[in-house]
């Protein structure tokens, strides 16, 4: 068997964090991966915590939802408080923004601050480039995609006039991963 | 059955498509040129991605003022000539059922897609259930057999919904893709292929179009338009569609033959996937998202040495009786865990002997695996 990987974005509604999990799912799926994703929906969605999920896998995916997340994204505290609770016991990582969350100390969860929403505002002056900046930064901690099949599946997956700004948010992001 | 290219509908590759998005390109795949449909969460996104994705086909789409014009919609274009469907959730196919036990005495093949969610009444439009399911088989009045599938996968939402297409043509009677929420919003990773298996509605002018000499025969389908006499009625009528609302032996005739012709042929359209079950001792029968659960559990509890088996329906109706038959011979006990109370396991226990134990959840959420696992442990 290879290996499977569980990832949960949350953060509030309107973050991006839906969109983050669709584009980090395709950029697995153009690496010749099996994928399954889930979204929160519903009354949920509105206002109160978002939640994307994805599951990454050398091999066909039995149950789709993450059971416990191997990779904790999060965008806000709220979500951070639900979420954390449930990551995997052996090898977890959160990764969260510095401004928006406070964590928690935990046994045996790695935790990285990573200063997505500053840097998207003074780099990039767009406070919603948060949700790529993030991605970038995770992507380039974790090596869970190829960062040339995410930028590629940003370009599909996000209208033409907003390309320029997330791709590179995705490289800011990319280079703020690299230097944790 | 003739193989044919994909090519002009979707490019073949991989794609990373909602249970919904995967229905409305399956449906494209398989030759549907006319949707209508009334928007219902959580199947909204199927007619949405129709609307769009028709333009590039020549296809007609309408939104109706509701279900009931939707599915009557439908079964005129059918008899136009196109391959049509709808899709909708539970309140909306309640509104369908007239016009289903319409389409069943018609033979109009069609294709009508549920995405299951937390009834009854309206109940929680944004929550899975598979509540449906004996409403797909008895949900219009007098005696008639459809076709029912039940994927658990965004690839089997668009190959089932290209095999409910097919299956309809074959048979001439409506199908029902009977998706649940938790899959029509799922994101996984679909391979489209290079071809594809379609069937076409046989045609043979001036060959009677409602009977055969086979009393399981499914007769030619002439459309509006090609020439031909046709009379088309929801009343009883005879081999040419004549009215013959007072004649025992040709009513008699009709229902045999409308239901003869799935029932003789149920075990080409029944599909079942077995899992560990040469010397399970507790079978678990499940099917849609909670075979997904299922087989988590059951592959897990294997790994701990317990004998525990999987059948996995991937069609509904017409019900698996003979491979729950033989399956319940051997089986200790079989375990049906259901987002309803208990629909298909009520089935099963008409063709076994063996103790069946329900787990029934229906509080909007989907089973999870471990449930299922502690569950299972508790009988072994």
């Amino acid at each position: 068997m290879g290996e499977l990987k569980q990832i949960r974005f949350c953060g509030f509604g309107g973050q991006g964090v839906v969109l983050a999990g669709t584009i980090l799912g395709y950029a697995a799926i153009k690496d010749g991966k099996w994928v399954s994703g889930s979204n929160s929906y519903g009354a949920q969605a509105r206002g109160g915590s978002a939640r994307s999920e994805v599951v990454i896998s050398d091999d066909p995916i039995k149950f789709p939802h993450v059971i416990e997340s191997d990779i904790l994204v999060a965008l806000s505290q709220s979500a951070y408080d639900i979420y954390i609770k449930n990551v995997a016991r052996k090898g977890a990582l959160a990764i969260y923004d510095d401004l928006l969350v406070k964590p928690s100390h935990l046994r045996g969860v790695q935790q990285i601050g990573v200063p997505a929403t500053n840097t998207a505002i003074h780099q990039l002056e767009s406070k919603q480039a948060t949700n790529m900046v993030m991605l970038g930064a995770s992507v380039a901690i974790t090596r869970i995609v190829n960062r040339q099949a995410l930028i590629s599946s940003t370009i599909e997956n996000v209208a033409e006039r907003f390309r320029g700004v997330n791709v590179k948010a995705l490289e800011v992001g990319f280079k703020l991963g690299e230097h944790i | 059955m003739t193989s044919r290219e994909i090519g002009g509908t979707l490019s073949p590759g991989f794609y990373y498509f909602s249970g919904n998005e995967a229905v409305a390109e399956g449906a494209i795949t398989a030759g549907c040129r006319y949707y209508a449909g009334y928007p219902i969460t959580p199947s909204s996104e199927i007619m949405e991605r129709i609307s769009i994705r028709f333009k590039d086909v020549d296809g007609v789409f309408m939104q109706m003022e509701d279900e009931i014009a939707s599915i009557c919609s439908v079964i005129g274009a059918v008899w136009a000539g196109a391959k049509a469907m709808t899709a909708t959730s539970g309140p909306g196919f309640s509104l369908m059922q007239e016009a289903i036990g319409y389409a069943t005495l018609t033979e109009t093949p069609l294709v009508i897609v549920d995405i299951q969610r937390a009834g009854p009444g309206t109940g929680q439009a944004t929550r899975v259930a598979s509540g449906d399911l004996m409403q797909a088989k008895w949900g219009s009045h007098g005696d008639y057999q459809t076709i029912s599938l039940c994927p658990w996968s965004v690839q089997e939402m668009y190959g089932q919904t290209i095999d409910a297409f097919n299956l309809a043509e074959r048979y001439r009677v409506p199908v029902f893709v009977m998706g649940e929420e938790a899959i029509g919003h799922l994101r996984e990773r679909m391979e489209a292929k290079p071809t594809v298996e379609i069937f076409d509605r046989a045609k043979k002018p001036g060959a009677p179009p409602f009977g055969t000499n086979q009393d399981d025969g499914v007769p030619p389908m002439p459309a509006f338009g090609e020439g031909e006499r046709l009379l088309v009625t929801g009343s009883t009528h005879n081999e040419f569609g004549i009215r013959k609302t007072d004649d025992a032996v040709v009513h008699a005739n009709l229902v045999t033959r409308i239901n003869n012709k799935i029932l003789k042929h149920r075990e080409s359209i029944i599909k079942t996937e077995p899992y560990y079950l040469d010397d399970a001792e507790i079978i678990v029968v499940a099917y849609g998202f909670t075979a997904r659960s299922s087989l988590f559990a059951v592959d897990r509890l294997r790994k701990e040495g317990k004998k525990v088996g999987l059948l996995r329906l991937k069609t509904i109706w017409p019900f698996a009786d003979r491979i729950i038959h033989q399956i319940g011979r051997v089986a200790k006990k079989m375990f049906v865990p259901e987002m309803n109370r208990g629909q298909v396991r009520g089935e099963i226990m008409k063709y076994v002997g063996c103790d069946v134990i329900p787990y029934n959840q229906t509080d909007g959420d989907i089973i999870h695996p471990h449930e299922i696992m502690k569950q299972v442990r508790s009988l072994l």
